[in-house]
Order: C-alpha cells, then sequence, then structure tokens
C-alpha cells in the first residue's frame, strides 16, 4: 500500500513557494496547478490507490506522529473528511481562477494557505492537530481583510481576528479539560450531558459555534465578509463556518440544543436581511441562515439529518462562492454593492446576472438546482423526527432566502425597472455585454454548471455522503411543494417590492453590545479605571513613604540594636519550632 | 447579441402567469386524486403551501419593517458614536 500524501500540505507549502517565482504567466499557471494537485491526490485517494475508505465510524489513519505521551493522527480518512475535501479542493480552484488577476500576491499565498489549513482540519484525527489548523484559519481571513487596504477593512479585520481568538481560546480550554479528563486526544464524539463533567464539552461546543456564526455568535461574519476585496470575501465564504459544522458533525451530532440554535439562526438571519442595503452584507445573511439548516441537521441527529448536513455544506460551499463571486463582479464593475446606488446594469452585465440567477435558484432549493437535493433532506429529517416548529420555521427561512438571494438582490442590483444604471457609475461601464473580467465569468460559468449538474444528477453526491442514502429528491410532492412555494412568495414580493428598495443605512445587530458595550467597557478601563489606578497608586506611595520616614527617625533606629533584632529571631524561630513539633 | 442585452420581461411574465395558473389547479387536482403525500395532516389543506408561500413572503416583510425602526440606523452610525467618544477604540 503506498503512502498517503496530504493534499492540505501540498496546497498550504505550495502556496507559500508563489512570490519566487519570476514569470507572471508561471506564477498564474502555478497557483491554478496547486488545487489541481489536491484534487489528482483525492481522486487516487477515493479509488483506493491508498487504501479503501471504510463506512462512517471508522477510517484510514495515515501519517501517526509521535508527539509527547500522544500519538498525532494527521490523516485520518473517512468518507465524511472526503466529501469535504472534494468541495473544499473544487471550489478552491474556481476561486483561484477568479482570484487569478488579484494584484497582490500575498493574498493567493493566504488563500492557499487558508485552503491547506482548512483541508488539515477535516482531515485531524486528533484534538492537538485540529486546534493548530483552525488557529492558522482563524488568521488567514485577517491578511485578505488587510491586503484590501482600505480604513474600514483594518478595522474589520482586528474585530474578526479578536472574535476568533475567543473561540480558540474556548477550543483550546474545551481541549485541555477534555485530555485532562479522559487522557485521550482523538478527536470523535464528545461526551454530552449536564453538569460539570461535561464542561471540556460545552466549551468546545460554543467555540465551534462561534466559527460557525450561529445566533448570536455571528456578527463578526457579516461584518468581516462584507469588507474584503473581491476576490478575499469569496475565499472567506467556503471554509471556516463549514469546517466547524464539520466539526460539530464528529463530535456533537445529536446534541438537541443545536437543533434549536440552527433553526433560530436560520430564521433570525432572514428577518435583517430583509433590512440589508448592501449585496455582500446581504449574502453573508443568508450564509448565517444556510448554516443554520446544517446546525439543525448535526442537532437532529439522524443518519438522514447528516447526510442533509454534509450535503447541504457541498452544495452550499459552491453556490455561495457563486453568488459572492457575482457580487464581486459588480464590486469591481461598478465600484460598490450598495443596492441604493445600483439598479439597471442587466443591459451591460446579463451573463452574471443569469450565473446570479442559477445560484439564487439553488440557495433557495428550486428543483433542478443543487440546493432541492440537500435542503429537503435536511427539511424532510426534521418532518420524520416530528419536529413540527422546526419544519416550519425551516420552510419559512426557505421562502425568506428565495425572497432575498432570489429575488431582492438580483432585482436591486440589475433591474428596479431602469434600463440603465445611475449616472454615477455609468461613466464606469463599457457599451458591451461583457463588463466583467473574463476569468471571473470562467469561474462563475465552472460552479453553475455544477450547481446544475448535482442539481440534476443527485446520485453523484449521494453516493459520497456518510451514511447510505435511500432519500429520493424527486417525488412529485416534494417538487411540487417547493415550485408552488416559490411561485407564490414571487407574488408576495412583487406586491411589496417598493418596500425593498435600498436606502442607505446600516443594520445593528448583535455587534452593538460588542462594540459600543465593549467600546465603553474600553473607555471606562483607559478613564476612570486608570486614573483610579493612578489615585491608589499614589496613596500606598505616600503612606508608604510615611512609614519609610518613621522608620529612619533617630528613636526607632536607637532601638533597633543587634541584639534586640537577634531576640527577636529567637522568638520566630521558636514559634516554628512549637508549629513543627505540634504538628498544630 | 443585442438580443442578450434586453431583459426577456415580457415573456417571463407569460410564464409566469400560466405556471401561476397550472400550479392553482394542479393542487386541486391532485389532492383529489392522492398523488400527493405528506407527513402532517395540516399539509393537506388545498392551497397551503401557495398560501404558506404567500403569507410567509408578506409576513417576513412585515416583521422585519417593524423590527427595523430600532435596528436600522444610519451608514455612519459607528463612525459617529466613535467621534462623540474621542478615542473609542473600536469603531
Amino acid at each position: 500500500m503506498n503512502s498517503w500524501i496530504h493534499p492540505g500540505l501540498v496546497i498550504g507549502m505550495g502556496g507559500l513557494l508563489i512570490p519566487f517565482i519570476p514569470w507572471n504567466r508561471l506564477k498564474q499557471a502555478y497557483f491554478l496547478m496547486l488545487p489541481l494537485c489536491g484534487l489528482a491526490i483525492m481522486v487516487m485517494t477515493s479509488v483506493g490507490v491508498f487504501g479503501d475508505i471504510p463506512p462512517q465510524f471508522s477510517a484510514l489513519h495515515k501519517w501517526n506522529i509521535p508527539f509527547l505521551q500522544y500519538t498525532l493522527d494527521i490523516g485520518r480518512i473517512s468518507k465524511l473528511s472526503v466529501l469535504f475535501a472534494y468541495v473544499y479542493i473544487i471550489a478552491a480552484f474556481c476561486m483561484n481562477l477568479y482570484a487569478l488577476k488579484a494584484k497582490n500576491h500575498w493574498e493567493h499565498v493566504v488563500a492557499m494557505i487558508y485552503v491547506g489549513s482548512a483541508l488539515g482540519a477535516i482531515f485531524a484525527g486528533d484534538l492537538l492537530t485540529l486546534f493548530f489548523n483552525i488557529e492558522i484559519m482563524s488568521w488567514a481571513p485577517f491578511f485578505l481583510l488587510l491586503f484590501r487596504g482600505t480604513k474600514k477593512s483594518m478595522k474589520a479585520a482586528i474585530r474578526y481576528v479578536l472574535w476568533h481568538h475567543v473561540s480558540g481560546l474556548f477550543i483550546l480550554a474545551g481541549i485541555l479539560f477534555h485530555v485532562h479528563q479522559t487522557g485521550a486526544i482523538e478527536f470523535t464524539r464528545m461526551p454530552w450531558g449536564w453538569g460539570v463533567k461535561y464542561l471540556g464539552s460545552y466549551l468546545m461546543l460554543l467555540g465551534f459555534v462561534i466559527n460557525s456564526a450561529t445566533v448570536p455568535f455571528h456578527s463578526w461574519l457579516s461584518d468581516a465578509y462584507s469588507e474584503a476585496s473581491p476576490s478575499g470575501s469569496v475565499y472567506m465564504t467556503a471554509f471556516t463556518t463549514k469546517t466547524a459544522v464539520f466539526c460539530m458533525i464528529i463530535a456533537f451530532a445529536g446534541v438537541e440544543l443545536l437543533i434549536w440554535m440552527g433553526v433560530v439562526s436560520a430564521m433570525y438571519a432572514v428577518f435583517l436581511a430583509v433590512l440589508e442595503n448592501d449585496g455582500r452584507r446581504l449574502l453573508s445573511y443568508h450564509i448565517i441562515s444556510q448554516v443554520g439548516y446544517m446546525v439543525a441537521g448535526v442537532g437532529i441527529g439522524t443518519e438522514m439529518a447528516i447526510n442533509g448536513a454534509a450535503a447541504h455544506a457541498f452544495c452550499h460551499i459552491i453556490y455561495k462562492a457563486l453568488l459572492y463571486m457575482g457580487a464581486g463582479c459588480v464590486l469591481v464593475v461598478a465600484g460598490t454593492t450598495k443596492f441604493h446606488q445600483l439598479g439597471g446594469l442587466y443591459k451591460y452585465m446579463p451573463i452574471s446576472f443569469w450565473m446570479i440567477m442559477i445560484g439564487a435558484f439553488s440557495i433557495s432549493g428550486f428543483p433542478l438546482f443543487s440546493g432541492f437535493v440537500s435542503k429537503t433532506m435536511t427539511i424532510e429529517a426534521s418532518e420524520l423526527a416530528n419536529l413540527l416548529i422546526v419544519y416550519l420555521m425551516l420552510e419559512v427561512a426557505s421562502i425568506g432566502t428565495f425572497l432575498h438571494t432570489g429575488l431582492k438582490l438580483p432585482w436591486n442590483i440589475w433591474l428596479q425597472g431602469r434600463k440603465e444604471p445611475p449616472a454615477n457609475i455609468h461613466y464606469r461601464l463599457k457599451d458591451s455585454f461583457i463588463n466583467s473580467p473574463v476569468n471571473m465569468l470562467i469561474a462563475m460559468a465552472i460552479l453553475s454548471c455544477l450547481c446544475l449538474f448535482i442539481g440534476i444528477f443527485p446520485d453523484v453526491l449521494y453516493a459520497m455522503l456518510p451514511y447510505p442514502v435511500e432519500f429520493v429528491p424527486y417525488t412529485i410532492t416534494r417538487v411540487f411543494t417547493a415550485t408552488q412555494l416559490f411561485a407564490f412568495s414571487f407574488l408576495g414580493f412583487w406586491l411589496f417590492r417598493k418596500k425593498l428598495v435600498g436606502h442607505p443605512s446600516y443594520v445593528l445587530d448583535t455587534d452593538w453590545p460588542v462594540r459600543i458595550l465593549g467600546g465603553r467597557l474600553l473607555n471606562f478601563c483607559k478613564g476612570p479605571l486608570l486614573s483610579f489606578g493612578a489615585a491608589l497608586d499614589q496613596s500606598i506611595m505616600g503612606f508608604s513613604q510615611y512609614f519609610i520616614k518613621r522608620i529612619k527617625t533617630p528613636h526607632i533606629a536607637q532601638m533597633l540594636t543587634p541584639p534586640a533584632i537577634g531576640y527577636g529571631v529567637l522568638i520566630i524561630l521558636f514559634l516554628f519550632s512549637v508549629f513543627l513539633i505540634f504538628k498544630i | 447579441m443585442d438580443w442578450l442585452r434586453k431583459f426577456p420581461e415580457k415573456i417571463l411574465w407569460r410564464i409566469y402567469y400560466i405556471c401561476l395558473a397550472v400550479i392553482v389547479f394542479l393542487d386541486f387536482y391532485w389532492l383529489y386524486t392522492h398523488v400527493l403525500h405528506y407527513h402532517f395532516s395540516f399539509q393537506y389543506i388545498p392551497q397551503f403551501f401557495a398560501l404558506l408561500g404567500f403569507g410567509g413572503c408578506i409576513s417576513l416583510i412585515i416583521i422585519a419593517k417593524a423590527m427595523g425602526v430600532f435596528i436600522v440606523v444610519n451608514e455612519d452610525y459607528f463612525q459617529k458614536k466613535a467621534e462623540e467618544k474621542k478615542g473609542d477604540p473600536i469603531e
């Protein structure tokens, strides 16, 4: 049996060489080759060159390295990790194509390290390797944000990295508790229940919940993802949240709390998206909402629900990258994604409009598009578990998803009933139907084809899922129900379309307590607390000086003769020996 | 390629109207002939999913707009707040 090569290491380490390649063309070719190398390794892995992949709950173990008294399990290849690795690598290839012409090649380096560490995390079989990779992953988007270079993005970068430090520390604390209690570092199902002895699991779950942007710990996502550069934000959509979902599937499947957190996320984000004026922030809210579906699936915990969550993560990465790419094209061409400044772009960017619509139909779960074959699985799982409220909330959330991503976003950016865009962006456009860079359009086209392919041939995806699939998505009832739901929600949108026009505004979220109250706390520390400290300092100094002065007076100094000190020491020694002898 | 630059509004509207009529008819027909199989009993109400789609969409917009009264602020809300309190570290 051949020894395995870690695709994460190939992509991450390979990325470090990018700045040293002299010719631009060669550099671009190399940048595209990296994920293809990863893909080749994955294809070889799944055809069994390195050994057959066993069914779920067991895995191939490669690259076991002794570390302290433990053994690190760097390459744990299970069906679930192979599924995630495939989508990470395919998405990375399209993203690389999209980001091909980014001016700063350090952005490419960071992106490749990001992808590499994400792959490292999903192949990690032990908690230490997992933590190490998650920490690298939390730093990569920080640099992607910094490279945009605006003042706003830099501040968003700092907020982002603070959030992820907090989540990283929770995960680390959880791991340490767990390792201390059980003595094992294997990354597997964590013990769950009520009580102090499960503290390690609670902390770890909290870390994953923050990383997966589940309500109420989600505000970092819409804050950061909407500030990155067009290509940078595309990378950010895929890896951090989905890796957290992967970790939850492994460690916390069937935890009931997660059902409710997931469902609340799915609904809450949809409400905020109604008010949103920025295209990329709107899409960020839909990441939160869609990840809510996955988290709810993990919480339900049946085989079908886990399959649904994994399949949804797979489809989600593809269509969300596509949607972000579309929004990125608008940002590149028109210079903004704010709805109140846009409208009427259809004449100049029709291709990106139709590709965005493919992404939008996929995210909404239209029949024949990828979201349909994955989302219905989670919803069906909630039905079979007789969770009535969960079922209804997930249905309404999918209406909301269609309302915003399928209708509000394209209507506000490309149409708004206008034939021409507003004058302030009109001068930036060529009089042609292709305004976006061609490499971006090709990347979007590949992802659009994938969305359609998975939607039309779901068995290809189902064969890769961790558990055997008995679910058939295309029944008359399901197809008809979805069509009915969306046809009539369009009617609702059309009646209220004037209410959904953008206005220059900002929607407060759970970032308000963090930013305003946090700011006030820091202000309090800088102002009153520091001056209180200074005053305390001064009074203690004053007192000690007074004391020193008293000691130095001639009267006390005369008393402190050697015999007096000797007697004092003798008394103390006597007391100690009494303590020692009688063991008081 | 000029056809591509014109949004095919009329065709889409026509398709939409036909779809709507077909959907309304098929729901009654398929419920009557027991083609549709649901899990919960309330899903068998005629036009349930049509009402859910339409009602859900409108109530989403209305509830969100009501929430908006409290949470929608000016674009430069955080910058303004930071200027009010000089040197606020988190802008």
